[in-house]
């Protein structure tokens, strides 16, 4: 069975630093996220507050998967957008194409109108690219740059 | 869903540890983080009852190390194995690379254990995939008690398709890591083969 892979380029890459980058200094927000399905981030924007990402992805992608589980038991298609309000900072998820999450942590005091805003018109432009990632065919096999190993080289990995 | 960052230099994939409840799963991660080393591990984040029974979610992330010039990342997630859990359980299992099961081998555990295995395999239909041809890895957990089932019955009865079966004492970590790097290398085995 092959495995279903998503393999990120450095040309879609910077296109989606760049529209996460923009949404973020727009919104002044914390960091802005690209997530993917099974709980990876993809791609980060930041500010200088420093989030453990890894841990946020994981628990935004099981939020949104949560919330999914919820829309179907009461007979909604989806829930596409969570938002959680706190005191200083909030949190906005919200599904991009079904296969990924943009989450966002921004200051409570900014309007959640204007995120919402923002954020729609952001999902635009990602799905756009993501198209493009999930359309971009794997790399010849033994060209340089592909994570091709040997037999040698993985016992090398597992003996560590 | 395997994630290459061809930017970054990094391979992430995702391994669920699945199995009836106070199998072991749990457990397995916890003996993972504590003799990872700090800078190739992430944050352990247990989303368990006040009981620590896992309520949702387990997830570890590690680095298992370098390949080709690639950063080899695993994110480990167990599921919560009390049966009234399933629906929490499937949705673990989205984009889900390779997966554990981890057996009790006690004796009064045998009927749980075939349970959770065929909530697994359903499961795993369910996301798309195919218990016959994910990367598969079969702990016997509790090698220690005086009431577990010998390993050749044990096989018998949970064997799905000839995959390696590891012996495992998890509270004392024996085992762990060769499960690990067997789900690991069936894995990355894959990934090449669709490369």
């Amino acid at each position: 069975m092959k495995l279903n892979t998503i393999n990120l380029h450095e040309p879609e890459f910077r296109r989606i630093k760049a529209i996460l980058d923009s949404l973020l200094q727009d919104l002044r927000a914390d960091i802005a996220l690209l997530v993917s399905q099974s709980g990876q981030p993809i791609v980060i924007s930041e500010s200088n507050m420093k989030f453990d990402y890894v841990s946020l992805a994981s628990l935004a992608a099981a939020n949104m998967a949560a919330t999914d589980g919820l829309a179907n038991l009461v007979g909604e298609g989806e829930f596409s957008v969570l938002v959680h309000q706190g005191r200083s900072r909030s949190l906005y998820i919200s599904d991009l194409s079904r296969k990924f999450s943009l989450v966002l942590v921004f200051n409570a005091s900014t309007s959640l109108g204007l995120v919402r805003y923002k954020a729609k018109k952001t999902i635009i432009l990602l799905e756009e690219v993501i198209q493009d990632v999930l359309r971009r065919t794997p790399q010849k096999k033994y060209s340089a740059g592909n994570p091709d190993f040997s037999e040698e080289e993985l016992q090398k990995l597992l003996k560590q | 869903m395997t994630f290459i960052n061809y930017v970054a230099r990094e391979i992430n994939c995702k391994i669920v540890y699945y199995g009836p409840g106070l199998g072991g799963k749990t457990t397995n991660l916890q003996y993972v983080y504590q003799i990872t080393d700090t800078e190739n591990k992430g944050k352990m984040i247990s989303l368990a009852t006040e009981t620590e029974r896992t309520l949702f979610f387990d997830f570890l992330p590690i680095d298992l190390g370098q390949i080709r010039g690639f950063q080899t990342r695993f994110h480990l997630y167990t599921v919560p194995g009390q049966v009234f859990y399933d629906s929490s359980r499937k949705l673990i299992l989205k984009g889900v690379d390779g997966v554990v099961f981890v057996a009790d081998s006690q004796e009064e555990r045998i009927d749980a254990n075939l349970e959770s295995l065929s909530n697994l395999a359903h499961n795993l239909k369910e996301q798309g995939f195919d218990i016959n041809k994910i990367p598969y890895v079969l702990q016997l957990n509790k090698r220690d008690l005086p009431n577990a089932i010998p390993v050749d019955e044990l096989k018998k009865q949970l064997l799905v398709k000839g995959e390696p079966v590891f012996e495992a004492v998890a509270i004392e970590g024996v085992g762990i890591l060769n499960t690990l790097k067997a789900v690991a290398r069936q894995v990355l085995i894959e990934l090449k083969k669709s490369a």
